[in-house]
């Protein structure tokens, strides 16, 4: 009965129908966050936006935490009125699943310095996203664009050493598009485990 | 009367010794250190396999990293698909040698989860050869270390990354020239027939002409996918749909949401696969996307959208029903424990406690040796399931029975069968000096040996209601397992226990008297029946020079047996006769030993005498029922062994009749016989994935419907109702 009450609704949800493609608006949404407050993308109209798929359970998230690429990130951005939301898409039923406080407090831990951690159990927004990966990039830019979709780096790997040689695409595309302009490489195919929907 | 015997008690004892030992053997195996040619994860294990012994200089050579999967693991293809990573290679070669890519085989569709919110990745379950080509120096010597790093990303769920290191030195001493060669040959081939193709706002389509060689596989293939070399062009989850033409095919594919790079070309493999997605046949595609028509392909024949399945390469289509709750599972292994009672292996050893209650009487004495006799029950089924959990949890592929598929454990029970038998006919007694049973109260120790040997004798029938509840308990968790076998002995146990409890039920039971010593005489013949049956499995498991050995073996024993019974009943030259039954005795064992040492010998497939003796009836493999499967024939799964009794009741009494032969035949149904009398991987995954742990199992699988589970005890009536619903 839950599966058919999902189909239901999934008729209903545009989930997989429009795509969420560089060069159009990203769509916006609405979650709670691991603190209980809810989050609005289009509150944050007029800022960039980064959005990073992220499951701690995940050995190439850990690669980007456990190497402090992503923290380093994160902290870069914020210096630069940049808002990154990190989404957590994992379905409660999977393994990998963390209850929000868990989820606050293993970002915390790690040191991890995102506007807000998202809590998107039922995958809807993920799926709105055509999120695949985990980690996977978004950055949408002041007039509510989608300007990145794709991988953090170059090096497909789960091995934190790897992160010194790569070249990091959300870095090159939020220098670029801060700047005002254009972002040379604004798509990439994301690497990593697959979201746990 | 009472059946006591320190030498069957001992018997049991070295079964489970022995069973233990194998156990620790499995556990050492796994945990072993692996040799510098293969390295292993937690689900991989990855060899370096070389295509010669040695190499020529200046010639090249082809190595293969060969990865073996855990059963539902995969590792990647080049492309991974919506999410994984490729498993790569880096060489370490001496100077001079050249290593070329990895040359990929065709991979499969691998979907996790369900439409809509499925993602499918590309790759290889079970095992896989990525092969590479070497090129040593000219000035090679002959002789040289090959050094790989192997890394990948072993999946199920979740996805954990695997890495070892291998090395191979040359010259070597095992080559994998078969493996190797077999490699090559599956490797994809150019497409030698013409492509083209075009792309619209959503969708790329490639229209493909194949030449007659390539036509003659797509034809009948179930599936043809196509697999993008490059990516970010095609939406990997979205089924693609395949149009049959007289003249070529369509493939309309996705194209992707977010693409990545210039899309300028349709470039990756068309892969004909079962209906499961196993490749058959693949070559490489390279069709520029053009803006002009695509060819005329004739008229249209078909037209499908291929799905994905649920679930990670389900090798066969699931069956239908609801799984089993845990208080189900408890409910059927109670009725099927007390249904056991009735099985003709019980019977006997069952009659004979009987007997021991009416000689009680009743009372707290007749009580305690109900509970006792219980405890025994239920902690023999306790300790199987032990030993089954523990020996699955090595990695050991096997299922109920399986303590029945090692010849050792069939001949040992054939001699405690026969021993009890001569026991019973009045051969001898197993009481030192004492001979009349009536005289000896039977004490407690001897209740609980009588309820091991009733679960000892039970095994070989896996009763009616007993198979839903094991395949059950073997796919939960160790304390669910050992509950529903727990609830098993219980109900085997019940009628005993009620029997000890309520006197007046006891008293209906004939009065002790001299009518006893004839009945347990008489009863000596089900055991004799239950030797031959066992001799035969033995028969059917090493040939007939092992069951030869063993019944010579056998009547060594008797004729030990008999002596001892001289020098019970005769006053004159007892030790006489007791050190010629000793000798005897030992020349029995060593008899036995010999029928061992040649059990032990390896079998070839000939002696699987019970699958070949029908002319209808094929040897199962899977390969060959998928493919089946997959071409939508019918196909009916006789899962079987020769230790198994209600598999042969049914055998002989249903599937083996004239009308129900006839009645297959008239529906094109193609008969397999999966023979598990010895141990069989293949087999004990096929139960697996039908939710079973044992035999007998009866499957139908009908094209365009959910395949059919029959229940464990046939009637030509369910069979032929069960045809009745083929199409």
């Amino acid at each position: 009965m839950p599966k058919l009450a999902f189909f239901v609704a999934a008729l209903f949800v545009p989930a997989f129908s429009f795509a969420v493609t560089v060069g159009q608006s990203a769509p916006d949404f609405a979650l709670i966050g691991t603190d209980g407050k809810p989050a609005k993308l289009s509150d944050f109209k007029g800022k960039h936006v980064v959005l990073e798929w992220v499951n701690p359970g995940c050995p190439y998230v850990r690669k980007h935490y456990d190497s402090n690429n992503m923290q380093a990130l994160q902290k870069d951005a914020a210096g630069k009125e940049v808002v990154w939301l990190a989404v957590n898409s994992t379905n409660p039923t999977h393994a990998d699943f963390l209850k929000p406080a868990d989820m606050a407090s293993w970002m915390s831990k790690s040191g991890g310095a995102p506007k807000a951690t998202l809590m998107d159990q039922d995958g809807k927004v993920g799926k709105l996203y055509s999120a695949k990966t985990t980690p996977q990039m978004y950055i949408v830019d002041p007039k509510g664009q989608l300007v990145y979709n794709g991988a953090i780096d170059d090096k497909r790997s789960a091995n934190p050493e790897d992160v010194k040689t790569s070249k990091n695409f959300v870095r090159l595309a939020l220098a670029e598009t801060l700047a005002g302009k254009a972002v040379t490489t604004a798509a990439t195919t994301p690497y990593g485990c697959s979201v746990k929907y | 009367m009472e059946l006591v015997q320190p030498s069957w008690v001992y018997s049991i004892m070295k079964l489970i010794v022995k069973l233990v030992v194998a156990l620790l053997l499995v556990l050492a195996h796994t945990g072993s250190f692996a040799l510098s040619a293969s390295g292993k994860s937690d689900h991989v294990t990855a060899t370096l396999l070389a295509e010669s012994t040695q190499a020529t200089p200046g010639m090249a050579f082809t190595a293969a990293v060969r990865l073996s999967m855990a059963p539902h693991w995969h590792t990647y293809w080049q492309n991974p698909g919506d999410s994984g990573l490729a498993t790569t290679i880096g060489w370490t070669l001496p100077e001079g040698f050249k290593a070329g890519p990895i040359q990929w085989p065709a991979p499969r569709r691998l979907a996790l989860g369900t439409p809509p919110n499925q993602l499918v990745n590309f790759g290889y379950e079970g095992e896989v050869l990525l092969l590479t080509e070497i090129t040593p120096p000219a000035s090679f010597t002959g002789a040289a270390m090959l050094q790989a790093k192997v890394e990948w990303l072993e999946c199920k769920d979740v996805c954990i990354p695997g890495a070892a290191s291998l090395g191979l030195a040359l010259p070597n001493a095992s080559a994998a020239a078969a493996a190797i060669q077999a490699a090559k040959a599956a490797l994809p081939q150019a497409w030698a027939g013409g492509a083209q193709g075009k792309a619209d706002e959503a969708n790329a389509l490639l229209a493909l002409l194949p030449d007659a060689k390539a036509a003659a596989v797509i034809g009948p293939a179930a599936r043809i996918d196509f697999f993008p070399l490059e990516e970010g062009k095609i939406e990997s989850n979205a089924p693609q749909k395949l149009e049959r033409f007289e003249q070529g095919l369509m493939l309309t594919l996705a194209r992707a949401k977010q693409p990545v790079g210039e899309f300028t070309r349709l470039q990756g493999l068309v892969v004909a696969a079962t209906a499961q997605g196993q490749p058959i046949w693949s070559a490489l595609v390279n069709a520029p996307l053009q803006t002009q028509a695509l060819p005329p392909l004739g008229k249209l024949v078909s037209s499908t959208v291929q799905r994905d399945g649920t679930g990670l390469g389900a090798a066969m289509p699931p069956v239908g029903g609801a799984p089993l709750g845990l208080f189900a599972a408890l409910g059927l292994a109670l009725l099927g424990g007390l249904i056991l009672n009735l099985m003709p292996c019980v019977f006997p050893v069952l009659s004979l406690k009987v007997l021991s209650f009416a000689q009680l009487g009743g009372g707290a004495r007749a009580r305690s040796h109900g509970l006792v006799f219980a405890a025994g029950i239920v902690l023999s089924f306790l300790a199987l399931a032990g030993v089954l959990v523990a020996l699955r949890a090595g990695g050991s592929e096997i299922g109920w029975g399986f303590q029945l598929q090692s010849p050792a454990v069939i001949a040992a029970l054939a001699a405690l069968f026969f021993v009890l038998a001569l026991n019973l006919a009045g051969v001898f007694e197993f009481a030192f000096g004492a001979v009349d049973a009536n005289a000896q109260p039977a004490s407690l120790r001897s209740a609980f040996g009588n309820g091991v040997l009733a679960v000892v004798a039970a095994s070989p029938c896996t009763a009616p209601f007993m198979g839903a509840a094991l395949g059950y308990a073997i796919t939960q968790s160790i304390g669910e397992a050992l509950a529903v076998f727990a609830a098993l002995g219980v109900g085997m146990a019940l009628p005993y226990v009620l029997l000890a409890w309520f006197p007046g039920w006891a008293a209906r039971l004939p009065r002790p008297g001299a009518w006893m010593v004839r009945f347990k005489q008489f009863l000596a013949f089900p055991l004799f029946a239950t030797v031959v049956w066992l001799v035969w499995v033995l028969g059917v498991q090493v040939g007939v020079d092992g069951a030869a050995w063993l019944l010579l073996a056998l009547t060594v024993l008797g004729i030990a047996a008999w002596a001892w019974g001289i020098s019970q009943t005769s006053a004159l030259k007892k030790s006489a006769w007791r050190a010629s039954s000793a000798i005897a005795l030992g020349v029995a064992l060593w008899l036995g030993f010999l029928a061992q040492a040649i059990s032990e010998a390896p079998v070839g497939a000939a002696l699987g005498a019970s699958a070949t003796e029908s002319a209808v009836w094929q040897a199962y493999t899977a390969t060959r029922a998928e493919e089946l499967v997959a071409t939508g024939k019918p196909v009916f799964i006789d899962f079987t062994a020769a230790w198994c009794v209600s598999c042969q009741v049914n055998k002989k009494a249903v599937l083996g009749t004239r009308a129900i032969e006839a009645a297959f035949a008239a529906k094109n149904v193609t008969l397999m016989r999966a023979d598990w009398t010895r141990r069989d991987p293949e087999i004990a995954r096929a139960l697996h994935a039908l939710g079973r742990s044992g035999v007998p199992v009866y499957v139908l699988y009908r094209p365009n419907q959910a395949p059919l589970l029959l229940p464990e005890l046939l009637t030509s009536g369910i069979v032929l109702d069960a045809l009745k619903t083929l199409n």
